[in-house]
């Protein structure tokens, strides 16, 4: 019974491979692909956007005549936040379709599950919104990762110069939630503050699904804490301020760019939305180049502050497109040293990148690229005061 | 302590409707909605919908608010308890009555295909519905709470008291409590079985669309909310005592209330206390602190 | 859920032969990957396999012992994280490691089964739920232990000549341990384990009294199903070699479920045919990210309508029938094994001063019996006399409120219902019992199940039950699914069933009940020869002509007093017995009233 069963189970198989063989001798434009959560979880907002800002700029690409001459296809694999699926797309990308580049991916979690595939495969990998530190970080035979994004350290290291500089911070507070997210967040601040010898009076989590965090605000507030700063995405950010609110104990919140997504604001509402102040990579659009982009996408956008996540990943494509060029080849290895040093600057949409990158070095933007940002009247506006006018290069510890 | 206890009941009472959901279906067909949370979802999103259109259509100022939210409010559950019928016809109906569980693959199916279309239609991002009476907050010595938060615990537990008694005074409360008894019983006295069935699951969507309503201006709504709201609204019947609809109301109540009251020691233990909690009752009575033991003849 | 045709191979073959086509396949399956180049292609394959264990053994749990669990990604994170610390926080060696995790896998699956024992259906599937979403929680927030989402770097994989596996070792690492495993379950199953689960998963109390410990084997088919998915998640987590908390999800614990349905849940092949299906649907699916949900979804809502029984039973029923009806005869006539004569001193069962009390209701006032064995004792009484209350006290399915009950001498007054059946006392239900998606030859083995021991005498017990079918006139039947019989030959199973096990004690409740005179006489005698091979019969039987006709002693009950004891002729006579039966009105109760309280809604 079992005989006739497994033929066709063979068979089938054996037609798989022949397919892959065919599909990858009929290559002509260049595969590039994003492999991120763009279902999975609330967080998929911006692996959604990501892949519209990909889009935007394959088409752009395309338009002038391709990379090296050649047009790109571009792939979409949907992890849906689940580590097994990301990776089994990671081999899929990388073996079957022989892309030539991987976007993505939205949640770090899952680019920390696969990175060690990037980097054996040496396969180039830009990442437009996963800020985990950790992810950058790789072997010293060569790294494969980079980033134009938010990076958690980075972050970190502002948020708590400028908690250190304040006068009026007297009793700090650490709110993280237990997500991947919110634990590596924790970890670099905690690391940071001791740098700066900053200890939190109240260290709280709250799960990211949670709603009332009176609980965890009322332990601060008999501890007197006068000053947070939240690791969290969006949704568990306002109703953290919600329940500020309900406690009537308003301390000074200070977060991480997940206040600009579009979750925050819908939670918190229009006056509790503009209390925290946080970090943004382009909290207004400057050059004419994103604005276009933004006429082209933001009817897409549920909420126009997302609009960074496009323009990052945009960004990441234009990078990637002229290291190809300067390398004359799409081999992940000549690739890789393109990046590392870009000889042209390539004016992308969220800054005009010089060098952005090194062997050491896969940050594409750093605190310098960070603005200070609150939400005013319904959008992101720049944050200003005496203190952050103060701050010196060295108060950035890290 | 009293804030968590509101908090507790708020939530609580929310589980306890969508466990009486559960009664009413495993006691007629003997099977559960595993897509029960996409019900909760899809029913916030449909409110939130029907608030959006009603502005657009009459003007933010109209009628005032409260009446786009009660609008609201059925529009979510006449189309969620619709929608239960495909649910019934396609998922329950050819496996109602019969041993083994293939109503869970069928059923969980349903919901991906509904959370699918749900987020092709409004997206991912989280969404908040404006409660109807204003979101200020109330203070009564250090207590702090929203006025949604009473009318979530009220309009709950009238709808529960209401099914109380329906299911004991209305003809067609006799009638399901009848095919829950014995369905063959029932039929041979002339009760339509498939219909009651059928009505079951419309009231059991219905209930879970409602609550979402309910939960959104709370909660703030996104498609993935329904999964863990459902899954406390599943563990409270069950050690309610799925047959028994009393039983389920204060398996939803004391569901909530350990909860937010293991916030106050420490809230990421929370759902471990909530499951564990679970599992020991069920441990201690197989049948639920309410459901009366099954004796087999033998 | 069984398929109709019963797919054991035929029991008197070796089991190195049949091992033959399975060690075929694999050995081609490890050829087919060793030519494979494509990563992506060993990956999906490794992934198969690993699905395969995973399903293989929730097949155990779901499919044969019926209890469907939602909480297996708690046990594949048992496995993954045993490796994960083993490895990286106390250097164990990965061969050890790999080897801990089922271990450490199936302790974790005897945790999960404790709470799971009494509860049935709906209720576990939340105590394993819930159990699983406690270990989600656990490993996600008890970070300095298991590293939460950050998870735990630098798993030490297998080596292979000083190096750490190659993708294609994984696959044929994986195709070993599954081909193992199927050979080992399809050993298990196909013998007295697997009916064990299968009777059990059909009727508790049945296999209870046909000498099963059912929360023995509920525990045992946890414990495979945990080792098995724990030997899964090990494997994962060393061939990635860094595994977090985002692996353990609920999702997973519900794939691994629709793995064993899809794939044909009680069938061999089912978690082979799932895991091979629901993994390339994924891998092909994935292509098109924006209607994969769509699909994937549809094919959930509607497989198991189309495909009751799953890919394996479906395709099992499509096929050619294998020419199973190997008639099973023997030429020995029955006999039975156990001493069959009473203890010196004393009847072969003594029941002294039992009492029982269903709330108010006494059902069983100081009641005494005596049972000889050769002979047949028919207990007889008006409805509600307590009759079926004794027969239930006698097998250990109730527990009595006080009394004493002696089989050969010994005490067995509080001994589990298994245990009286493994020292022969035998069953038939006023209600039938039968194992209906099963043959009749499994019946009667399963009856026989204490008998066969764990020594897996199989082809003797199977010559036994031949035996034992020839007897009772059922030898054409034996590969019949016992539920498809007319009525009368079930009844005649259910004896059968009783018979297998050598029981020196029969207890038979109401076996004529819906038999037809002819039926009746043939029952008649079928139990005078049952009394002469040795055997203690007592029978509950309203038929007088039945019991006036083959009974050597008649107890009469009323009330749960006993209010005579005779010969036919001595109770036919006695005024107190025609008191009980003519002299007074009868409530038309559906028979005993025995605290039986069907009590379902509201």
């Amino acid at each position: 019974m079992t005989t006739p069963f497994l033929k066709t189970l063979l068979a089938a198989t054996a037609g798989l491979v022949m397919t892959a063989t065919i599909q990858a001798q009929a290559a002509d434009p260049v595969k590039i692909a994003y492999n991120g959560d763009i279902s999975g979880s609330p967080s998929a907002e911006s692996g959604q956007i990501g892949v519209l800002g990909i889009g935007a700029a394959v088409e752009d690409i395309n338009k002038r005549g391709g990379v090296l001459g050649r047009p790109l296809e571009f792939l979409i694999r949907d992890d849906l936040g689940q580590p097994p699926k990301a990776i089994q797309n990671m081999t899929d990308l990388i073996d079957r379709e022989k892309v030539s580049v991987v976007f993505g991916p939205t949640n770090s979690g899952n680019a920390l599950a696969w990175k060690h595939i990037a980097n054996q495969k040496k396969m180039p990998v830009l990442v437009s919104s996963a800020s985990s530190t950790a992810i950058t970080e790789g072997p010293a035979s060569g790294n494969y990762l980079f980033r134009v994004s938010m990076v958690d350290r980075e972050q970190a290291a502002a948020l708590l110069a400028y908690v250190k500089k304040n006068p009026e911070a007297k009793s700090v507070g650490f709110f993280v939630e237990t997500t991947g997210y919110g634990q590596a967040g924790l970890k670099d601040l905690e690391q940071i503050a001791a740098l700066h010898g900053i200890k939190p009076a109240a260290t709280e989590k709250f799960d990211a699904r949670d709603t009332d965090m009176t609980s965890q605000l009322a332990k601060a507030k008999a501890a007197g804490v006068d000053t947070l700063v939240v690791w969290a995405q969006a949704a568990p950010l306002g109703h953290l301020v919600r329940s500020m609110e309900k406690l009537d104990y308003f301390p000074k919140v200070f977060t991480t760019w997940a206040a600009s997504f579009s979750g925050f604001p819908e939670v918190a509402g229009p006056k509790l939305m503009e209390w925290p102040v946080f970090l943004t990579t382009s909290s207004e659009r400057k050059s004419d180049a994103s604005k276009a982009l933004f006429e082209r996408i933001g009817p897409k956008l549920a909420n126009p502050s997302m609009f960074w996540a496009a323009s990052q990943a945009y960004d990441t494509v234009l990078l990637w497109a002229a290291a190809a060029e300067q390398a004359g080849s799409l081999k992940g290895e000549e690739v890789r040293g393109a990046l590392e040093s870009l000889n042209k600057p390539v004016a992308g949409m969220v800054k005009t990148y010089e060098k952005p990158f090194s062997t050491a070095q896969h940050e594409g933007l750093t605190a310098s690229d960070y603005h200070w940002s609150r939400w005013k009247d319904g959008k992101v506006v720049d944050f200003n005061d005496p203190v952050l006018d103060g701050l010196q290069p060295a108060d950035f510890k890290k | 302590m009293l804030q968590a206890i509101i908090g507790g009941l708020t939530l609580g009472s929310v589980y306890a409707l969508i466990a009486l959901g559960f009664n009413l279906t495993y006691t007629t067909t003997r099977t559960l909605n595993f897509a029960q949370g996409d019900f909760v979802s899809v029913g916030a999103f449909v409110g939130l919908g029907t608030v959006g259109v009603l502005t657009a259509a009459l003007g933010a100022d109209a009628v005032g608010y409260v009446w786009f939210y009660a609008l609201a409010a059925v529009a979510a559950a006449l189309a969620m308890g619709v929608l239960g019928l495909p649910l019934y016809l396609a998922a329950i109906r050819p496996f109602a009555g019969k041993p083994g569980m293939s109503w869970v693959v069928s059923t969980i199916g349903f919901g991906i295909v509904l959370q699918s279309a749900a987020l092709s239609l409004w997206g991912l991002g989280a969404r908040m519905l404006a409660p109807p009476f204003g979101d200020e907050v109330f203070r009564v010595g250090e207590v702090g709470f929203r006025s949604q938060e009473l009318v979530v615990m009220a309009l709950a537990f009238a709808i529960l008291g209401g099914f109380d008694i329906a299911m004991r005074r209305t003809a067609l409360g006799r009638c399901m409590r009848a095919v829950a008894l014995n369905r063959d019983a029932a039929a041979l006295m002339g009760i339509d079985v498939p219909r009651v069935m059928a009505l079951a699951f419309l009231a059991s969507s219905a209930l879970a669309g409602l609550s979402g309503v309910l939960v959104a201006p709370i909660l703030s709504a996104s498609l993935f909310m329904g999964v863990i709201i459902a899954l406390k609204g599943f563990s409270a019947a069950i050690i309610g005592g799925l047959t028994n609809p009393r039983g389920c109301m204060a398996g939803g109540l004391l569901i909530g209330l350990v909860e937010s009251l293991t916030a106050l020691w420490s809230a990421q233990w929370r759902e471990i206390m909530v499951f564990l909690l679970v599992i020991l009752v069920l441990a201690m009575a197989p049948n639920g602190m309410f459901g009366r033991k099954l004796v087999e003849k033998v | 859920m069984r398929t109709e045709t019963a797919t054991r191979p035929a029991p008197f073959r070796p089991a190195i032969l049949r091992a033959v086509p399975a060690l075929g396949v694999g050995a081609a399956l490890v050829a087919l990957a060793l030519t494979l180049t494509n990563d992506f292609h060993l990956y999906v394959a490794f992934m198969a396999g690993v699905y395969y264990l995973c399903a293989s053994g929730m097949n155990v749990l779901a499919g044969y012992a019926g209890q469907k669990s939602l909480g297996q990604a708690g046990l594949f994170a048992a496995g993954a994280y045993t490796v994960a610390l083993l490895t990286t926080r106390l250097e164990v060696s990965p061969v050890l490691a790999l080897a801990a995790a089922p271990i450490v896998a199936a302790g974790v699956g005897v945790l999960i089964a404790l709470p799971s024992l009494r509860v049935k259906g709906p209720s576990l599937a939340l105590v394993t739920l819930a159990f699983g979403l406690v270990v989600e929680k656990l490993v996600t927030e008890w970070t300095d232990l298991f590293g939460g989402a950050q998870g735990v770097y630098g798993i030490a994989p297998l080596e292979f000549q000083g190096e750490p596996f190659a993708l294609r070792h994984w696959v044929v690492l994986v195709i070993v341990l599954a081909v193992a495993t199927h050979l080992l379950l399809g050993h298990l199953l196909n013998g007295r384990f697997g009916r064990a689960l299968l009777a059990l998963q059909s009727d508790e109390i049945a296999a209870e009294c046909a000498g099963i410990s059912v929360y023995r084997y509920k525990i045992l088919a946890f414990v495979v199903a945990a080792a098995l998915c724990g030997l899964g998640g090990a494997l994962v987590a060393q061939q990635n070699q860094y595994f977090n908390s985002d692996f353990v999800t609920f999702h997973l614990s519900v794939f691994i479920l629709l793995l064993v349905l899809l794939g044909g849940a009680g069938n061999l092949y089912g978690p082979i045919a799932g895991a091979a299906i629901l993994t390339a649907t994924e891998v092909f699916l994935a292509q098109w990210p924006s209607v994969q949900h769509f699909i994937y979804g549809s094919m959930l809502l509607f497989a198991l309508y189309l495909m009751p029984t799953g890919v394996a039973g479906t395709i099992a029923r499509v096929l050619p029938r294998k020419a199973v009806a190997e008639p099973v005869v023997t030429g020995a006539p029955l006999t039975l094994s156990r001493t069959t004569d009473d203890p010196a001193g004393g009847p072969l069962l003594e029941m002294r001063d039992i009492a029982k009390a269903f709330g108010g209701v006494v059902t069983a006032d100081k009641v005494g019996l005596r049972l000889h064995a050769h002979r047949v004792h028919a207990l007889i009484g008006p409805n509600g006399a307590g009759k079926s209350t004794l027969i239930n006290i006698l097998t250990g399915v109730i527990p009595a409120d006080s009394g004493s009950i002696r089989l050969a001498g010994e005490d067995i007054t509080r001994a589990s219902a298994h245990s009286r059946a493994d020292r022969g006392i035998a069953r038939t239900f006023q209600n039938l019992r039968l194992f209906g998606a099963m043959t009749v030859l499994d019946n009667v083995l399963v009856g026989a199940h204490a008998r066969i021991g764990a020594t897996g005498r199989e082809a003797e017990a199977v010559a036994k039950a031949a035996a034992v079918l020839e007897f009772v006139g059922l030898a054409e039947h034996a590969q019949a699914l016992a539920g498809s019989l007319p009525y009368g030959l079930q009844r005649r199973v259910e004896l059968a069933r009783a018979l297998a096990g050598d029981p020196v004690l029969l207890l038979l409740d109401e076996p004529a009940a819906g038999l037809n005179p002819r039926e009746t006489a043939e029952l008649g005698q079928l139990i005078k020869r049952i009394g002469r091979l040795g055997v203690a019969v007592l029978m509950v039987e309203h038929d007088m002509g039945l019991v006036m006709g083959i009974s050597d002693e008649i107890v009469v009950l009323d009330r749960g007093i006993v209010i005579a004891e005779g010969t036919p002729r001595e109770i036919q006579t006695n005024p107190r017995v025609i008191e009980a039966y003519l002299g007074r009105e009868e409530a038309p109760a559906d028979d005993e009233a025995d605290g039986k309280e069907e009590e379902r809604a509201c």
